[in-house]
């Protein structure tokens, strides 16, 4: 016990001072344009949950989790499994260079994005070249950009994920399987895949949980056109002044997140239970 | 809170050595080496040139005047988040004066946040003009802006002339404006609505229907990193600007993006310049506002910024005069503009914008 204190009281500062914090400031009023007042009460709930706006900006937010997280996961499945069984000796190199955008803030990559996917931007200038469209495609500043640029800014936590969840998948079982007839896709849809679920699921959830409350991407890219509801909390928190309105979104936002972790839980039960 | 539990930790042991100091009276304590300055600390816009011109027109000046007062400036991005940081340390600020919009000063006033100023300190109040004045003597108008149309003069070859040409076709996908919640989006909606022969207070439902019919020619209603950079790179070609910041941008960008001022008129936007209640440095805080009201700091920082001036007695010339609202001719077509009302309705026309002009 003794030796835990310290542990228990940095995550305490650190996590559980904030959380109280906000659940406070979210039981607070908003009188007239912004003006903060003390008080206990669920208005602030009350009025996100009534709001048919609001449950739009959430279903648009779940859309658009579910949408990057398969992208996500589909893109990078190949390039992890690949990490987790090669023998090269460039596997070091490999596997830095696909960690290596992580060193960068998602900020800058995002404004990458912005640049290449811009009217004059790489991409519709080499489509342009090739001759496959003759007026820009309009990939910047719409929910298409947003998807882009996110399951790019993604595919690091989904290989590094998936890769950390890739131990049971072995090559020796593998051989066996060809040894004993089975083709190559046979082989990959009977043995690899089935052993390779729990990684696939940590990295899903981790994106999952990253996409719906990731807020420069879809702020920058999404050109004032993409509502989530991390945006909607930063307008809420800076530009509208209402704190607890902010403040409920957060709660709420956070007890989505403990449902998908315990959704999530009891799926890999079920895999691992197999 | 954890700042201020570790500086009580941390206080007795910078006192100690300070403490056996003292006893030899060997050393000199930093405030005696000051020679008894005050410094007060400013909190205003970070972004834009407001900071370098600001400290060069207004600061600077008023620091020669008063060799025992030094002003920090401290920069934030947006009035929103300076009340933000203004909230958190309510109880014992470390800041004296505050810059920001109008309608955001508000909310400060009536949360305790600011102090009325003492008109008898601030003689220069008296000189402001109506629409700078603020209810009982809390901070007044230091520079009114307006909304301007913004323009890439490279792809432009006629300037546009009117609000209405954002409807011109040729712009269609190269229009960039700030949605509401910003400030930029409530303010053009009461334009088109004034245009529109309406009344904003009543409804704005001939703004939005005007709106709705330009939405697809927007290309952006959130411009990343800003609309000046958009306009300056021909990104987009017309923008809804400010005119403050266009005319800097204009001059910085040598002449690439282009300020107009449409005829139909414009709404000013107003800064207020704010006491925090409680600070240490009342005084020397109030001195400092009332050199920022005066004629003469007004004229500098217009003729480096391109605000219009608050005080009736300022006086600037032709060319500062022209690319400002403060001619007469000009004054005449602002539209007049409740913004604590509008402050109440935001939320609301920001619903109207979402639901019926950006997701249509």
């Amino acid at each position: 016990m003794a030796l835990l204190t310290p542990g228990l009281l940095a995550l305490g500062v650190s996590f559980l001072v904030p959380l109280v914090w906000l659940a406070r400031m979210s039981l607070n009023r908003t009188v007239g344009p912004a003006e903060l007042q003390p008080a206990v009460s669920p208005q602030s709930y009350i009025d996100v949950l009534t709001d048919g706006f609001m449950w739009k900006v959430a279903w648009h937010t779940l859309w658009l989790g579910l949408l990057v997280t398969v992208l996500t996961i589909v893109v990078s499945y190949p390039i992890a499994l690949f990490l987790a069984r090669t023998r090269s000796r460039l596997r070091g190199l490999l596997m830095a260079l696909a960690i290596a955008p992580l060193l960068t803030s998602s900020v800058v990559r995002t404004f990458g994005w912005l640049i290449l996917l811009s009217d004059d931007g790489v991409v519709n200038s080499a489509l342009r070249t090739l001759g496959i469209t003759s007026e820009p495609l309009v990939l910047t500043n719409n929910v298409t950009g947003v998807v882009i640029a996110l399951v790019e800014i993604m595919m690091p936590y989904a290989i590094l994920a998936m890769i950390a969840g890739f131990g049971r998948v072995s090559k020796n079982l593998e051989e066996a399987a060809g040894s004993l007839g089975a083709g190559r896709l046979r082989c990959f849809v009977r043995i690899t895949f089935p052993l390779s679920l729990p990684g696939v699921f940590t990295g899903a959830l981790m994106v999952f949980v990253l996409t719906i409350s990731a807020f420069i991407t879809p702020r920058l890219m999404g050109g004032g056109r993409v509502f989530v509801i991390a945006t909607e909390i930063y307008d809420q928190a800076t530009t509208t002044l209402d704190w607890p309105r902010a403040s409920a979104l957060s709660v709420l936002l956070l007890l989505l997140f403990g449902v998908f972790l315990v959704l999530y839980q009891r799926l890999f039960r079920m895999v691992e239970g197999k | 809170m954890t700042k201020r539990m570790s500086r009580r930790a941390v206080l007795p042991l910078l006192l100690a050595p300070a403490v056996a100091l003292s006893a030899c009276s060997t050393g000199t304590t930093s405030d005696e080496a000051n020679g008894g300055e005050t410094t007060i600390r400013l909190m205003a816009y970070a972004t834009g040139g407001f900071k370098e011109k600001y400290i060069k027109a207004v600061i600077e000046p008023f620091e020669q005047a008063n060799p025992g007062i030094k002003v920090e400036y401290d920069g934030v991005v947006s009035s929103a988040e300076m009340l933000g940081r203004l909230r958190t340390q309510k109880s014992n600020p470390t800041v004296d004066v505050s810059i920001m919009d109008l309608s955001v000063a508000e909310s400060a006033n009536k949360e305790g946040i600011f102090a009325p100023l003492d008109p008898a300190k601030v003689p220069n109040m008296k000189d402001l003009s109506e629409q700078a004045k603020v209810r009982d003597n809390f901070g007044p108008g230091v520079t009114f802006d307006n909304l301007t149309l913004a323009y890439n003069t490279k792809a432009v070859s006629t300037p546009p002339t009117s609000w209405n040409d954002l409807w011109d076709p040729a712009y269609k996908g190269k229009i960039s404006i700030s949605a509401p919640p910003q400030l930029d989006g409530i303010g053009l909606t009461v334009i088109l609505n004034k245009m529109l022969g309406g009344d904003y207070t009543a409804s704005i439902e001939p703004a939005i229907k005007r709106l709705r019919e330009l939405a697809p020619s927007v290309q952006t209603w959130n411009p990343q990193p800003d609309t000046y950079t958009l306009v300056k790179s021909g990104q987009v070609e017309l923008a809804l600007a400010w005119n403050a910041r266009s005319q800097l941008q204009h001059d910085q960008s040598n002449g690439a993006l282009g300020v107009v001022l449409p005829k139909e008129g414009s709404i000013m936007q107003v800064n207020t310049i704010n006491l925090v209640k409680g600070g240490k440095q009342a005084d020397a805080a109030q001195k400092f506002i009332d050199h920022a009201l005066s004629p003469d700091a007004q004229a500098a920082f217009s003729a480096e910024m391109f605000y219009a001036p608050t005080n009736m007695l300022t006086k600037v010339n032709d060319e500062v005069a022209q690319r400002t609202v403060m001619t007469p001719e000009k004054l005449k077509t602002m539209i007049a503009v409740d913004w604590n009302w509008l402050a109440e309705h935001r939320a609301e026309w920001t619903d109207v914008w979402r639901k019926d002009v950006i997701s249509n």
